[in-house]
């Protein structure tokens, strides 16, 4: 499963979001997306996962352009985890998460204890099984962002696109969320805020005003002098006490 | 239904069976068929309808025979249609436009269907070549657009985060809507300066049963039918809006396409049953709503829930339109409004505290 962009362009009411981004996705990498707010890291998870058409450039899933595939085809490979997205329904967690297998499912073709199962086990994976039953609305944040990934990986997805899934959650959690999007067996891409855990990505991309202005290992991405180009900071880099590198920021510049 | 599926939902209390909606839809209808200026025994009815249904030979007293078969029946059956077509159009536009307040009335959709029908109807655009329901389609269709554009440019856009002014936006822009294709509806009658047809303006704003008569049934029954069946055919895609139609698209339904044919599908439904009984407001407002609380969010339920509730409140509400003042009939609009209005509020007050 490879997912590819190839010089691709958006613009939305003559603004440019998105300028010539081309991007390979290793199979079963972890992909950080990093940049300053509005430097289109949303637009570009939109685009990947076949949701938001760009104007020029293309997008291939295994070499075939992403838009010629049919959407419940392309949801059956691809899931997204929006950035905190919403419901004012009255719906249980198991519920929430069954909408994960709406590409798997048809008009005739009904829900099966194969579909059961496969709910079962995403909530597992996220360790909301105790929570089933529980109405949306009585969730915390944290809870919510868990549903949403297991509702996420009941489409069992080869690829899977977060936008900023531990945003407004609390350390402890950003922490938990964080090494559960770790640990997942998938390809994955996710936009990150927090430098300091894009850290542990396998890869990261960095955008600026729509443009790819790095890609590669973290500790080069996020060199102090790229950092006081495209973030406006003074950063220092240090060996932190696991040994992994660790991101100091003193200023804005 | 499956045991997996049962077992999606346990906390849910069961809605009572695929048997009590149309059960209770059936003795509806001949409550709605007995009840009247004349109160007829149910045994005269059920003996009219055996002898119309298989010649059953009943000595049934022809003037009564003729209330219940040719008045209150077709009366009561378009009654249930209207209740079922209404109650899903409010049904599929809160779904698709994630909006609580979207409903047909309050949207302008019935203002805009019966401007439509009137044009045609009154002031004779099209030359006879287009039917009423036609007009009135093309109205609802119209009106649609007209409202969903206003609110678009009020609430500018419908990004995330944007959801409570898009759902107030979209009542601030029915009701410029349907107050602009209420007053052309007024000045095409006016217009047409015949007393008698002066007289329906009554008709297109509030709503009447008191014309229909067996040739009114079916275009009604068909388009409910094929309506219902349509969004129980889609009702995974309705599901799958609940988180939006950014999620909805990433589960993947094809959004713009879902949208276009069951929004298409509601004016349809709408602008037919405005063309046949005016325009009745707050159903598809109230019953969606109340049905939620009973049968749940998933739409395989809520359709069907729906459109029987739908039904059966329409047809109780011509009852009581028809002996709440002894002696007049009162446009059901005005009893489906006394019931909605307050619903209405209560939902916009739960919507505040949200």
């Amino acid at each position: 499963m490879s997912l590819e962009l190839r010089s691709v362009s958006v613009s939305v009411h003559r603004r440019a979001l998105l300028r010539d981004v081309s991007l390979a996705l290793r199979p079963g990498e972890c992909l950080g997306l990093v940049g300053p707010n509005g430097a289109g890291k949303s637009t570009l998870l939109r685009c990947l996962a076949g949701i938001l058409r760009p104007q020029s450039g293309q997008i291939l899933l295994d070499g075939q352009p992403l838009a010629a595939l049919r959407a419940r085809d392309r949801a059956q490979r691809i899931a997204l985890v929006e950035q905190q997205a919403e419901t004012a329904e009255r719906l249980s967690v198991r519920e929430a998460v069954a909408l994960g297998r709406t590409p798997f499912l048809s008009p005739l073709r009904g829900w099966s204890a194969g579909d059961a199962q496969l709910v079962a086990e995403a909530l597992a994976a996220v360790e909301m099984t105790a929570f089933a039953d529980r109405l949306w609305h009585t969730l915390s944040g944290g809870e919510r962002q868990r549903v949403h990934i297991a509702r996420a990986l009941a489409q069992t997805p080869q690829i899977l696109i977060l936008d900023e899934p531990s945003n407004h959650l609390d350390i402890r959690h950003q922490l938990a969320l964080m090494a559960l999007v770790q640990a997942l067996p998938l390809t994955r891409v996710i936009a990150l805020h927090d430098l300091n855990q894009a850290m542990g990505c396998d890869r990261l991309a960095m955008l600026d005003h729509g443009r790819l202005v790095a890609l590669g290992p973290p500790a080069e991405v996020l060199s102090p002098a790229r950092l006081a180009e495209v973030f406006g900071v003074a950063a220092s880099l240090h060996a932190g006490p696991d040994g992994r590198p660790l991101l100091h920021f003193s200023r804005p510049l | 239904m499956s045991g997996a599926a049962l077992a999606m939902a346990p906390r849910r209390r069961r809605v009572p069976g695929l048997w009590l909606g149309p059960l209770l839809l059936a003795l509806a209808i001949l409550a709605g068929a007995a009840i009247g200026e004349t109160r007829l025994p149910l045994s005269t009815v059920l003996q009219t309808l055996a002898n119309h249904l298989w010649q059953a030979g009943y000595p049934v007293d022809r003037i009564d025979a003729g209330i219940v078969w040719s008045y209150r029946l077709p009366r009561a059956i378009v009654a249930a249609a209207c209740g079922a077509g209404l109650a899903l159009s409010g049904l599929v536009l809160q779904a698709l436009l994630r909006n609580p307040l979207a409903d047909p009335y309050l949207m302008g959709l019935s203002a805009g269907a019966s401007t439509g029908a009137v044009l045609v109807a009154v002031a004779g655009v099209g030359g006879g070549a287009i039917t009423m329901s036609a007009g009135a389609l093309a109205g609802a269709m119209a009106a649609f657009l007209a409202v969903v554009a206003l609110a678009h440019a009020v609430s500018g856009g419908s990004g995330g985060g944007r959801a409570t002014r898009a759902a107030a936006a979209i009542i601030l822009a029915g009701i410029a809507g349907s107050q602009m294709f209420n007053a052309l509806t007024a000045y095409v009658i006016a217009r047409s300066a015949n007393a008698e047809e002066a007289r329906g303006l009554m008709f297109w704003l509030m709503g009447s049963l008191s014309g229909i008569r067996w040739q009114d049934v079916a275009p009604c029954v068909a388009v409910t039918v094929l309506g219902t069946g349509l969004c129980l055919w889609h009702r995974r895609g309705l599901d799958a809006f609940a988180f939006g139609a950014d999620a909805a698209a990433a589960l993947g339904i094809n959004v713009r396409a879902m949208r276009g044919l069951l929004i298409s599908a509601t004016a349809a439904m709408v602008g037919v049953l405005v063309s046949k009984v005016g325009a009745i407001g707050f159903v598809g407002l109230v019953i969606p709503h109340a049905m939620r609380f009973l049968a749940g969010t998933r739409h395989d339920r809520l359709v069907p829930a729906s459109a029987f509730a739908g039904a059966i409140f329409l047809v109780a509400a011509d009852i009581v339109s028809r002996i709440l003042v002894p002696g007049q009939v009162l446009p059901i609009g005005v009893i489906t409004a006394l019931v909605g209005a307050p619903a209405f509020a209560a939902i916009l007050i739960r919507g505040a505290g949200r």
